[in-house]
């Protein structure tokens, strides 16, 4: 395995001292917390995964795998409308190269209207199902311990999905061990997880301003825009913001000089109005995590 | 938020646009040319600095289509 150097690791080393021994340094902490995760999980009689296919839930699904093998362990997909397509391809394609094993099961918080008026804390509604579901899962197949892949970072994020974890005695060890997002795409691409560098992944309905309706066809035009804008080769954090007939793109700030050159302005407009919106604006700031939680619903 | 308070202040730092305010985001519409200006990113900061000393938490680019520059270029 490759030589692990988080990035929170080279923030705190002195500027003039990237030496050998200060990434040594930074690859035993990863480790000593993958150690700790491996012996967290081997006491465990079985667990199942609320598994995305994103950073986090694939690294602790291989993870867990290793540490108690497929007999004790069920890696759970929750498919939605507000789960993209693509994603649901790549876990499913991850899960067969490393063996992982895998259950498909519907989640059905569209029929809840409380998710469907997208509330501040949508997210609540949403993993109260998925969790329901997944302890059913559980409890049916004699599954002991249900875990998520919430890391550190996450803790510092509005998540009021966290709360319906809780309520369902949902552990989430990446967190609880104190893995911050870098280390776990350290500890990804020392595995080879093709994840390791794979941009954040979060529902589509996190797309829709607060208090703007979560319908299918809403979700379905933000997927097929951020599809076509991924097939003219936008790569990194991207986002299309559901703003009524406007679509607002937000793509990585350093390369926007990139696209915002006009043959790219017109095939960004041309992808964007194909998937059913009017309008098409470009974000001038770029990519920003929960950038809709800044924005009244106005338009929406 | 005043969108026309915006585009004022736009037009001040040499950016002809027209601003429209929906709640905190500010969607700004340029004329042809102009929106290439934007890959500059000390302009975009610029915009996106005085978007926030306007009230506006975002503000984002309308884009054109090919079809659309030139229909506007032959005054349709």
């Amino acid at each position: 395995m490759e030589p692990v150097l988080t990035e929170a690791a080279r923030a705190e080393a002195p500027a003039t001292d990237d030496s050998p021994r200060a990434a040594d340094s930074a690859t035993s902490t990863a480790r000593e917390k993958e150690r700790r995760l491996i012996a967290w999980l081997a006491v465990r009689s079985s667990v199942i995964l609320g598994f995305s296919g994103g950073v986090d839930s694939a690294y602790l699904a291989c993870v867990a795998l290793e540490a108690i093998g497929p007999s004790r362990f069920l890696a759970v997909i929750g498919r939605s409308p507000s789960y993209p397509d693509a994603q649901w391809d790549a876990a499913r394609a991850l899960a067969a190269k490393f063996d992982i094993p895998v259950l498909e099961v519907r989640t059905h918080e569209m029929l809840d209207p409380r998710y469907v008026a997208n509330p501040s804390n949508r997210c609540y509604f949403c993993k109260t199902e998925l969790w329901s579901v997944l302890r059913a899962v559980a409890d049916e197949r004699g599954f002991d311990t249900i875990i998520d892949g919430t890391n550190a970072d996450d803790a510092t994020d509005w998540r009021p999905g966290r709360q319906a974890a809780d309520e369902h005695a949902v552990s989430s060890p990446l967190a609880e061990l104190g893995f911050t997002k870098d280390e776990i795409r350290a500890l990804s691409k020392a595995r080879g997880l093709p994840t390791w560098s794979q941009p954040s992944s979060p529902c589509l309905s996190s797309r829709l301003p607060y208090g703007s309706a979560v319908t299918i066809e809403r979700l379905r035009q933000v997927e097929r825009a951020e599809s076509a804008l991924r097939a003219l080769g936008i790569d990194g954090d991207l986002r299309v913001r559901h703003h009524g007939d406007l679509a607002r793109v937000e793509i990585s700030a350093d390369r926007l000089d990139e696209w915002l050159a006009p043959p790219r302005v017109h095939a960004i407009t041309a992808a964007v109005r194909e998937a059913g919106f009017a309008r098409v604006a470009m974000d001038l700031r770029g990519f920003r995590s929960g950038s809709l939680n800044v924005i009244a619903p106005a338009g929406a | 938020m005043s969108a026309p308070s915006l585009s004022q202040a736009l037009a001040a730092h040499g950016v002809e646009a027209r601003v429209e305010a929906r709640g905190a985001l500010a969607v700004i519409t340029v004329p042809n040319g102009v929106a290439e200006r934007l890959r500059d990113a000390a302009l975009r900061r610029a915009v996106v600095d005085l978007a926030a000393k306007h009230g506006f938490t975002t503000v984002a680019l309308e884009m054109a289509s090919a079809t659309d520059e030139r229909a506007a270029l032959s005054g349709h």
